[in-house]
C-alpha cells in the first residue's frame, strides 16, 4: 500500500513537473514571440512620437522661415516703394541690386528649405523602407519563433509522453512483477489449503456415506412399517370415502329428483296451462260446431222425420209384402212336401221290391210285407186329410196367423179385441171430444201422478205451458214404459174406466158428466186405472209380439214329428234285413269272381285249343314235309 | 471393349454440365473477359442511385431517400454542378467537403463551425465580393447568389475592394493632374468608389459577422491612394447597409483609413442597432471626435468587445470614452493599444473603472501612459476583482509605477495576465507580478 501511495505521488509529482514545465515554456516561448510585437509596438510609438517632434520642428522651421520670408517680403516692398520715388538711374541701378540680392537670398532661403525638406523627404523615405524591411524581418523572425515554439513544443510533449510512457511502463512493470510475486504465494497457499481441505472432505465423505447408508436402512425398515400403516389407513380412508361419496351420491340424485320433479311439474303446469288455453280455443271451436251441428241437426232431422213417415210407408208395404211372402212359402212349402213324400214313398217301395225279390229269390223265402208306418204316423201331410183332422198344432197356428194377418177377427184376444171396438165405438161417437179429453188426461196424468222427477220439475219451469205439458205428458209416458201412439189408447181406457165406475154407481151419471168426465175423474183412482190400462197393454203387446213371431217363424217348423216320420220311412228296410243284403251281396260277390274266373279260363282254354290245332297244323306240316 | 471405352472417353465434353468440366468453363471465362470481377453484382438500388447521379439536375426524389443513399449520392456527384441545382437540395456533408477541397488548398472547417457547406458558400460570396469591379461587374452577379446562400453565410471576410477601374479617362486625369489636384476629387464626388453593400447585407439574414478591410492586395505598381481607403459614399452606403441588417453580431472595419467624420456617420445609423455586441476599428485614423462618436455608441448599445487600436486618439477622446465606460454595463474588453492616450486619458480611463464591474481585458499599450496611469490603475486592481487581464507595454511607467502595480498585485487574486514589458520597470517588480499573475492563472485553472 505504501509503495502504491509512493507511486501516486510520484506519478503526481511527476506530471505536476512536466505541467509547470510546459507551461513556463509556452510562457516563455510566447513572450518571445510577443516579445517582438510589443518592440514594434514600441518602436512604433517611439516613431510616432519622432515623427510627432519632426512635424512640430518643420512646422516651426516652416513658421520661422514663412516670417523671415514675410520680413524680407516687406523690405523688398518697401524698397520697391522707395524705388519709385528714386530718379537717379544709379540709385536706382542700386536700389534694384539690393533688391535683386534680398530676392536672391529670400530664394536661396526657399531653396535651402526645400532641399532640407526634400532631404528629410529622402531621409524619411529611406527610414520606411527601412522600417519595412524591418518590420518584413521581423514577421520573418515571428513565423520563425512560432515555427521553432511549434517544434520546441512538440518535441517537449514528444519528450514528456515518452517520459511518461517509460515511467509507466516501469511502473507497470514493477507492479506487475510485484503483484505476480505476491499471486503466486497466494496461489501456492491456497493450493496447499485446497489439497488439505479436499483430503478433509474425502475422509469426511467416506463417514458420510457410511452413516448415509445405516441411515437408509433405517429408513427404509421404518418406511416399510410406515407405508404398510398407511395402507391400512388408506384403505379405511378409502372405504369411508366411497361411503361418504355413496350417501353424497344418493343426496345429489334426490336433489336431482326433487330439482327434476319441480321441472317436471313446472313443465306440466305449463302444458297445463298451454292445454287448458288450447281447450278453451278447442270449446270455442266446439260451441261454434255445436251451434252449426244443432242447426244442421235441425235441419238433418227434419229430413229424418220426413224420410221416417216415408220408411213408415215403406214398412207397411214390407209387411204385406211379408205376408204375402209368407203365403206364398207355405204353398211351396206344401207341395215340397207332398213331392218328397212322394218320391219317398216311391223309394221304399222300390226298397221293398228289391226285398221281397232277395228274399224270394235268393233265399228262397216267403216274403211278408211289412208295416208300412208312415201311414200311422202324424206329419204325413195329405191333402184329403188336412182340413179335418189338423193334426200339426205347429200348421193350425201357422194358419191361424195367417188368418189373423189376412184381416181374420175370430181369433184374436179379449183385451185387444175390447179395445178395438172402443176404439171403433169411440171415433164413432166421440171423434170431436178426442183432442179436448187427451189434453185433460194428459194434465191428468202430468198433475196427479208423481211420475214426474222434480228435477225435471226444476228444468221445465223456465219453458211455455204448452211444451211443459208436452215434456211431462213424454216423460211421464215414458215413466210407464208407453209410446206415444199408446196415449190415445189410455185415453179411451181411462174413459171406458170411469164410465164403467159410473154405471156401477149411478147409471144416470154418466150421460149428464158426458163431458166433464175429464175433469171429474177422481185422481185417486187414476193410479188404479193406469195399473189396469198397463196390464192390459202388456197383454196386448205381448200378444201382438206373438203374432209377429208366428208369422215369422211359419218356415222353422217344429221337426221333431218330421224326424221320427222320416226315420220311420228310412228304416223301412230294418238292419238284420241290411245284414242279410250285405251277406247276400258277399255271395253273389263271390259267385261273381268265380263266374269271372270261369270266363277267364274259357278263354284260355279257347287260346289253348287253338294252339294245339295250329300245333298239329305244323305237325302235319311238318309230317308231311 | 475398346470402342465402348472410347465412346465413354468421349462423352463428358459433350453432355457438359458435370463437376469438372463446369469448373473448366468457369475459370476460362474469368481469364478471357478482363472485365469479369468477383464482386457481387450491383442490386438495382446502386444501380438507380448511380443514375441518380448521373442526372441530378432532373431528379425530385432527393428528400425521400436515406441517409446512407444520400451519402451515396455525395460521393459521387461531380462539384461541377451548377449552384441552383445543389445549394438549397444537399444538406451539409461529403458533397461539399469535395467543393471545398476542389477550390481551396486551405480548409480550416473549424472556423466556420464545421459545416462545409457555410465555408463553401461564405467563401464563394466573398470571392464574389472581392472581385466585383464597380460599373463593370452587374449586381446581378451577386443578386443571384443571394437566394442560393442567403441561409448558411454568417461571417463575409472581406479582405479586399477593388475600384472601378478608370481606363479611358486616365489620360484626362493625368492633365487634371497637371492642372491641379482638386479636380480628382470633384472627379471622384458622383462616382460610387466600392462595391455598395446596401444592396446585399439586407437579403443575408443569417449574417452575424462583417469584416471589411477597404484595400486593394498586391496593386503593384497601380498604387492610388483612394485604393486605401473609404471614401464618403462607401462610408454611407455602408452604414445605411449596416442598419439594415438586424442580424450583425460582429462589425469588424480595419485598414480603411476611417476618419472622424466617417466614424460618426457608422455611429448614427448603428445607435440602435438591436444585436452588435463587437465592434472593432482598429488601424484607422480616427482621432478625438469619432472616439467621441465611439463613447457615444457605448453609452446607447450593448457593445461588448470595442477594439480601437492603431488609431489616433488623445486624451480627450480617451476621456469620453472613460465617461462612457463608467456608465456602461456591458463592454467586456477594450483595446486602445498604440493611441497616444498620455496620462490624462490613462488616468480618465482607470477612474472609470474604478465604478466599472464588468470590464475584463483592458489593453493600454503603447500609449504614451507614464507612472501617475500605473499608480491609477494599481488602485484599480487592488480594488476590483473582474479584471482579468491588463496590458500596459511599450509605456514609460517608471519605477514608481512599477512599485505601485506590484504591491497592487500582491493583494490581488483576480487578474492572470498583465503585461508590463518594455515598460522601463524593475526587472525584480516585473518577475514578482508574474509570479502573482501566475498563482492567479493556477488558480483559475483550479477553479
Amino acid at each position: 500500500m505504501d509503495e502504491a501511495s509512493s507511486s501516486k505521488t510520484m506519478n503526481s509529482s511527476i506530471s505536476e513537473m512536466s505541467t509547470q514545465r510546459m507551461i513556463s515554456m509556452q510562457r516563455d516561448l510566447t513572450a518571445a514571440v510577443t516579445n517582438i510585437q510589443t518592440a514594434a509596438d514600441a518602436r512604433e510609438s517611439t516613431r510616432r512620437k519622432e515623427l510627432q517632434e519632426a512635424r512640430q520642428r518643420r512646422l516651426e522651421l516652416l513658421e520661422n522661415n514663412a516670417r523671415s520670408s514675410q520680413n524680407k517680403a516687406e523690405e523688398i516692398f518697401e524698397a520697391l516703394s522707395s524705388t519709385k520715388e528714386k530718379v537717379i538711374p544709379q540709385e536706382l541701378q542700386e536700389a534694384l541690386n539690393s533688391q535683386q540680392n534680398i530676392c536672391t537670398l529670400v530664394l536661396e532661403d526657399k531653396d535651402k528649405l526645400i532641399n532640407d525638406l526634400q532631404k528629410e523627404l529622402k531621409v524619411s523615405d529611406d527610414r520606411f523602407v527601412k522600417d519595412l524591411r524591418r518590420m518584413a524581418e521581423e514577421l520573418d523572425l515571428m513565423k520563425e519563433r512560432m515555427e521553432d515554439q511549434i517544434k520546441t513544443l512538440t518535441e517537449a510533449y514528444r519528450e514528456e509522453m515518452s517520459g511518461v510512457e517509460s515511467f509507466c511502463l516501469q511502473e507497470i512493470e514493477v507492479l506487475v512483477t510485484k503483484d505476480k510475486s505476491e499471486w503466486e504465494n497466494h496461489m501456492k497457499e491456497l493450493w496447499d489449503q485446497e489439497l488439505e481441505r479436499l483430503e478433509q472432505r474425502k475422509e469426511k465423505v467416506v463417514e458420510y456415506e457410511t452413516k448415509i447408508h445405516h441411515l437408509m436402512l433405517d429408513n427404509m425398515d421404518k418406511e416399510s412399517i410406515i407405508k404398510i400403516e398407511q395402507d391400512a389407513n388408506f384403505q379405511a380412508l378409502d372405504v369411508e370415502n366411497q361411503k361418504m361419496k355413496a350417501s353424497t351420491m344418493l343426496m345429489n340424485l334426490q336433489q336431482i329428483k326433487q330439482k327434476n320433479n319441480v321441472d317436471v311439474h313446472n313443465f306440466n303446469l305449463s302444458q297445463m296451462y298451454e292445454r287448458i288455453s288450447s281447450l278453451q280455443m278447442e270449446i270455442k271451436k266446439l260451441v261454434t260446431k255445436f251451434s252449426n251441428q244443432a242447426k244442421y241437426l235441425r235441419d238433418t232431422s227434419h229430413h229424418l222425420k220426413k224420410d221416417y213417415k216415408r220408411i213408415l210407408e215403406q214398412h207397411e208395404r214390407v209387411q204385406k209384402k211379408i205376408k204375402h211372402f209368407a203365403v206364398a212359402d207355405a204353398g211351396r212349402f206344401k207341395e215340397m212336401w207332398r213331392m218328397v213324400e212322394a218320391e219317398v214313398t216311391l223309394l221304399v217301395e222300390k226298397a221293398l221290391a228289391i226285398d221281397s225279390e232277395i228274399c224270394v229269390k235268393h233265399l228262397g223265402l216267403a216274403w211278408d210285407q211289412p208295416v208300412l208306418p208312415f201311414r200311422e204316423l202324424p206329419g204325413s201331410i195329405r191333402p184329403k186329410q188336412q182340413t179335418n183332422t189338423d193334426p200339426h198344432p205347429q200348421l193350425a197356428q201357422t194358419q191361424q196367423a195367417l188368418q189373423c194377418s189376412g184381416g181374420a177377427e175370430d181369433t184374436s184376444d179379449r183385451a185387444s179385441s175390447e179395445a178395438e171396438t172402443t176404439a171403433g165405438d169411440q171415433e164413432g161417437s166421440d171423434a170431436g171430444l178426442e183432442e179436448e179429453t187427451l189434453v185433460a188426461v194428459s194434465h191428468l196424468l202430468c198433475d196427479a201422478t208423481g211420475l214426474i222427477q222434480e228435477s225435471l220439475l226444476m228444468l221445465l219451469s223456465p219453458l211455455e205451458e204448452d211444451v211443459q205439458m208436452a215434456m211431462k205428458l213424454g216423460s211421464s209416458l215414458y215413466a210407464l214404459g208407453l209410446a206415444d201412439k199408446d196415449f190415445p189408447k189410455l185415453a179411451h181406457f181411462l174413459l171406458k174406466y170411469r164410465q164403467e165406475q159410473s154405471e156401477d154407481v149411478s147409471g144416470e151419471l154418466s150421460a149428464s158428466s158426458d163431458q166433464e168426465e175429464a175433469l171429474i175423474i177422481n185422481p185417486n183412482q187414476v193410479l188404479i186405472a193406469l195399473k189396469g190400462f198397463l196390464q192390459q197393454h202388456k197383454g196386448s203387446r205381448e200378444n201382438s209380439d206373438q203374432s209377429q213371431s208366428s208369422v215369422l217363424q211359419t218356415e222353422h217348423r217344429d221337426s221333431s214329428a218330421d224326424r221320427v216320420y222320416w226315420e220311420s220311412l228310412s228304416n223301412i228296410i230294418t238292419v238284420d234285413k241290411v245284414r242279410l243284403w250285405e251277406a247276400a251281396e258277399e255271395s253273389l260277390q263271390q259267385h261273381l269272381v268265380v263266374l269271372t274266373e270261369i270266363s277267364e279260363l274259357d278263354i284260355e282254354k279257347e287260346s289253348l285249343e287253338q294252339e294245339n290245332t295250329e300245333l298239329r297244323l305244323l305237325l302235319q306240316q311238318s309230317l308231311s314235309s | 471393349m475398346a470402342p465402348a471405352l472410347s465412346a465413354r472417353e468421349k462423352e463428358p465434353p459433350g453432355s457438359g454440365p458435370k463437376g469438372p468440366d463446369d469448373c473448366r468453363r468457369l475459370r476460362r471465362i474469368i481469364a478471357e473477359d478482363p472485365l469479369w470481377s468477383l464482386a457481387l453484382v450491383p442490386s438495382l438500388s446502386h444501380l438507380c442511385l448511380k443514375s441518380f447521379v448521373r442526372d441530378f439536375e432532373g431528379l425530385t426524389v432527393y428528400e425521400q431517400l436515406s441517409n446512407t443513399e444520400r451519402e451515396f449520392i455525395q460521393e459521387r456527384l461531380p462539384p461541377s454542378l451548377p449552384l441552383s441545382v445543389t445549394a438549397n437540395v444537399i444538406e451539409d456533408g461529403v458533397y461539399w467537403k469535395r467543393c471545398c477541397k476542389q477550390q481551396w488548398d486551405l480548409c480550416d472547417v473549424s472556423r466556420y463551425g464545421d459545416s462545409w457547406k457555410r465555408m463553401f458558400f461564405e467563401r464563394c460570396l466573398e470571392g464574389v465580393i472581392e472581385l466585383f469591379i464597380p460599373g463593370v461587374t452587374e449586381p446581378k452577379k451577386i443578386l443571384e447568389m443571394v437566394p442560393l446562400c442567403e441561409n448558411y453565410v454568417k461571417r463575409l471576410d472581406i479582405s479586399q475592394l477593388l475600384t472601378p477601374i478608370r481606363e479611358p479617362k486616365k489620360e484626362e486625369e493625368e492633365e487634371d493632374n497637371v492642372l491641379g489636384l482638386e479636380n480628382d476629387d470633384e472627379y471622384d464626388g458622383p462616382q460610387m468608389n466600392h462595391f455598395d453593400f446596401s444592396i446585399l447585407l439586407e437579403k443575408l439574414i443569417c449574417l452575424e459577422e462583417l469584416h471589411v478591410a477597404y484595400r486593394v492586395k498586391q496593386c503593384g505598381l497601380n498604387y492610388e491612394g483612394r485604393m486605401f481607403e473609404m471614401n464618403y459614399k462607401d462610408c454611407v452606403s455602408l452604414a445605411k447597409a449596416l442598419k439594415s441588417c438586424k442580424t450583425l453580431k460582429l462589425l469588424r472595419l480595419h485598414q480603411s483609413n476611417i476618419d472622424d467624420m466617417k466614424v460618426q456617420i457608422l455611429v448614427k445609423q448603428l445607435l440602435g442597432h438591436p444585436s452588435l455586441k463587437e465592434l472593432d476599428f482598429s488601424h484607422n485614423v480616427i482621432g478625438d471626435v469619432g472616439a467621441g462618436a465611439v463613447a457615444k455608441l457605448l453609452t446607447k448599445s450593448k457593445l461588448e468587445v470595442l477594439n480601437m487600436c492603431d488609431n489616433e486618439i488623445t486624451d480627450p477622446g480617451a476621456k469620453a470614452i472613460a465617461q462612457a465606460l463608467s456608465k456602461n454595463s456591458t463592454l467586456v474588453s477594450l483595446n486602445l493599444r498604440l493611441n497616444r492616450l498620455g496620462d490624462e486619458g490613462g488616468r480618465a480611463i482607470a477612474e472609470a473603472l474604478m465604478n466599472n464591474i464588468t470590464l475584463r481585458h483592458l489593453h493600454l499599450g503603447a500609449n504614451e501612459v507614464t507612472g501617475p496611469t500605473a499608480i491609477a490603475l494599481a488602485k484599480v486592481i487592488a480594488q476590483n476583482n473582474t479584471l482579468k487581464s491588463i496590458n500596459l507595454s511599450c509605456n514609460n511607467l517608471g519605477e514608481d509605477g512599477g512599485k505601485a502595480l506590484e504591491e497592487a498585485m500582491s493583494h490581488n487574486t483576480s487578474v492572470t495576465e498583465c503585461d508590463i514589458r518594455l515598460s522601463e520597470v524593475d526587472e525584480q517588480i516585473v518577475s514578482s507580478i508574474n509570479q502573482v499573475v501566475w498563482t492567479n492563472q493556477g488558480l483559475g485553472q483550479k477553479g
